[in-house]
């Protein structure tokens, strides 16, 4: 009777510390929506109010998104920052991406010294972005950067351009620049897809003569499916989120004349004000920050959904 | 994804609004049982705060002496100085004015930057104060209202005159030029000499403004800022679209690359002698002179075009002081006002921040500063950008220094140049009608 007792008891006691379990989250969902849902809800809001400096006036419908499409300077810019994305997302899938892939698949290989590479290739990744910009504004400048002072020993002095002032070259050099930075970490993305062959149909595969290029093209890209997506949706986030390496070296008005002006720099700029001391429009930025979030969310669901439809075909 | 690091953005201005509204409760106190800083302990003390964005620990020092020349003649006045992170200052102080927990003495941003704050009835206004007259017109019009009161005591100037090398200059052998052509001639010396005439990159769009600030008025003349007020001249003007050919046609004098260079490649080449002048702001040569303690540097104003014409440097109020209209201490903080308009106050700002004063007649040891401080009660003309333009969104200021690194890349005429400024200027400028 007494154990019995005791046995409710410690059950009843155990069942109430079951709950308890339910709490654990809550810290977490706490930061979550203070620092996540909150803001996202915010900005929401605030894309469709009026501003005047800091102050919130009236609602004012989709005005910020008006303004935004319809007027100069806005839709100019916003056009000319969107292609820049677009530009950013290609090249890094074309040379980052490329380049990560030969990289990995080296590695995958076993040749000699990959630890060593393995570390070497994923260094920059280890810098803050803010000092790869820097390092990389001294190694372009136009006349003491280390670049243009080879290219002009080696007899290539007409080449010694103005790399970063220059629009046409501006906005590939930095995209090139984040590409060095990020290949380190999609080249280990591939390799953990590389790895997560399994070894039989690589064998395989090999009897049947597949060797060298074919072997990629039919064997491993197609079972690296989902990594190859993941690298997809990754890059285009990276793509269109880029923000630090512009402003780090370009500033914040996506010099040269708006040259490697990127949606989130308009963005920065449009809210908070330039360097030339503007106060801002935090209406049109607000918007402009919706505008982008729709667009990186669709089409990220739009790639994942397509996955998982191939998933289960 | 990038949304979550804006809205983050938009969140932590959020808390920095919180924060400053929950730090800033207690600025009227009147205390009486503070210590007397002065001889006579018998006053009862009566507590100014000031608020600032100037944060640095000369400027601690500097309102140390201010208090102490202020106790000369306003024995009761005890200042209490508050300075915010110049960055962070816009957001906390109109949070401060919102709650109605701001300083009784407000530093207020120049131009656009007091007129929102005057015309949205935060300040008090301070015509007839005694004093007011030893400004300009034009220094007092960097703190007014849309209703053309006067809110403000203009503070300290900023200044863009030309600066150069004294050693290269006397190495061959040439003298400070009176006209524009004469400057021209120099130019060409130099560079046949093969020393690149001025530093000067585009990569920074500031720098273009600054610059076109310093050399404009020579060539779109004297009346035009009251035409250009009146609606009489326009951006496109002809006289106006000079002032832009004037910088496109030193374009032969600058270093190679320059589309590249900014200001602090700018400021390298001048310090390390590659140059023998710059366009260039007062506040440049501190920098400069940390990079190479050796140089010498001279200055001279922007010369006339026309030998009888007056040389010019470009000058604007770099911030004023206002008082808060929600202010306990009103009498008191007028009284500290009225001690900015004094010769002493001026002479403490120029000697500890190197700056020019607005108020004329004082002088400094430091020959260099003191020669910018002379020109600039003389020979100062508006630095047209900073005074006009700085209205819009963006501002139009931002759209003259995009279109001027336009021209510099050779996307631009100066005729379109003008075109995109005028276009940005028309989304809100009203002439004043007369």
């Amino acid at each position: 009777m007494e154990n019995a007792n005791n046995a409710r008891l410690i059950r009843k006691k155990s069942s109430w510390r079951k709950q308890l379990i339910h709490l654990i989250p809550i810290p977490a969902v706490a930061i979550y929506s203070i620092f996540v849902v909150y803001p996202i809800l915010a900005a929401f809001t605030y894309s469709l109010f009026e501003w005047n400096g800091m102050t919130m006036g009236e609602f004012n419908n989709f005005d910020n998104f008006i303004t935004l499409f319809t007027k100069e300077p806005f839709n100019t810019m916003f056009w000319n920052a969107l292609g820049h994305n677009i530009y950013y997302f290609v090249v890094e899938m074309v040379v980052q991406n490329g380049i990560a892939f030969g990289l990995a698949y080296i590695i995958f290989k076993k040749i000699k010294g990959t630890g060593f590479l393995k570390v070497a290739y994923f260094l920059p990744r280890l810098l803050s972005i803010i000092v790869v910009g820097f390092l990389w504004k001294m190694i372009l400048n136009p006349n003491m950067g280390i670049l243009n002072v080879f290219l002009e020993k080696v007899g290539l002095g007409s080449y010694a351009l103005a790399w970063l002032g220059n629009p046409d070259t501006a906005l590939t050099a930095v995209v090139l620049i984040n590409s060095w930075f990020a290949i380190g970490f999609f080249m280990l993305l591939f390799l953990a897809g590389l790895q997560s062959i399994s070894s039989e149909v690589l064998e395989a595969a090999k009897l049947d003569g597949a060797v060298g290029f074919r072997l990629v093209r039919s064997v491993i890209l197609p079972m690296m499916f989902q990594p190859l997506v993941i690298v997809v949706v990754m890059t285009f986030i990276q793509a269109f989120e880029a923000f630090e390496l512009v402003f780090a070296m370009q500033g914040s008005m996506g010099e040269p004349y708006y040259s490697t002006d990127l949606l989130a720099v308009f963005f920065y700029r449009t809210a908070f004000g330039g360097n030339a001391g503007d106060s801002g429009a935090l209406g049109i930025g607000s918007a402009l920050a919706v505008v982008m979030f729709v667009i990186i969310a669709t089409i990220s669901a739009l790639f994942m959904s397509y996955v998982n439809k191939k998933d289960s075909a | 994804m990038k949304t979550k690091k804006v809205s983050l953005a938009v969140l932590a201005l959020a808390t920095t609004v919180v924060v400053s509204a929950c730090g800033n409760n207690n600025t009227n106190n009147s205390s009486s049982s503070a210590p007397a800083a002065s001889g006579s302990a018998a006053v009862d003390k009566v507590k100014v705060s000031v608020t600032s964005w100037r944060a640095g620990d000369s400027e601690v020092e500097l309102y140390k002496k201010i208090q102490e020349e202020l106790n000369k003649v306003a024995p009761e006045i005890e200042l209490e100085y508050k300075a915010v992170k110049a960055t962070e200052y816009n957001t906390s102080l109109s949070v401060a004015l919102k709650t109605d927990s701001a300083a009784d003495i407000i530093h207020l941003r120049p131009y656009a930057g007091t007129t929102a704050l005057a015309d949205a009835n935060y300040l008090e206004p301070i015509d007839g104060l005694e004093g007011l007259s030893v400004f300009t017109a034009d220094q007092l019009a960097a703190a007014q209202g849309s209703d053309g009161k006067q809110y403000g005591v203009p503070y300290m100037l900023s200044a863009t005159q030309i600066l150069y090398n004294k050693d290269i200059f006397e190495k061959n052998g040439l003298t400070v030029p009176k006209t524009w052509d004469e400057m021209i001639k120099v130019a060409d010396k130099l560079k046949e000499n093969k020393v690149t005439p001025f530093a000067f990159g585009s990569k920074e769009g500031w720098v273009l403004s600054l610059m076109h600030g310093a050399i404009a008025p020579q060539f779109y003349g004297a009346d035009f800022n009251e035409k250009f007020l009146k609606g009489e001249a326009k951006l496109n003007s002809p006289e106006f679209i000079k002032s832009i050919e004037a910088m496109n046609s030193l374009k032969p004098y600058f270093p190679n690359n320059f589309e590249g260079l900014g200001m602090e490649d700018i400021r390298t080449m001048f310090a390390t002698g590659q140059t023998g002048m710059v366009i260039d702001g007062h506040f440049e040569i501190a920098s400069i002179q940390a990079l190479n303690p050796d140089i010498k540097i001279g200055m001279f104003p922007v010369p006339p075009v026309d030998a009888n014409g007056k040389a010019s440097i470009s000058t604007w109020v770099d911030g004023s002081f206002g008082i808060n209209k929600n202010s306990k201490n009103k009498e008191a903080a007028k009284k500290v006002l009225q001690f900015m308009t004094t010769e002493t106050y001026g002479s403490l700002i120029l000697n500890s921040t190197k700056s020019p004063s607005p108020i004329p007649g004082v002088s400094t040891d430091d020959e260099l500063v003191n020669e910018i401080a002379q020109y600039s009660a003389t020979n100062a003309v508006p630095y047209f950008a900073v005074t006009y333009l700085n209205s819009g969104s963006p501002t139009t200021k931002s759209a003259l220094e995009n279109a001027l690194q336009g021209m510099y890349l050779n996307a631009l005429t100066p005729e379109g140049v003008a075109e995109e400024v005028q276009k940005s200027l028309d989304t809100w400028f009203k002439p004043v009608s007369k």
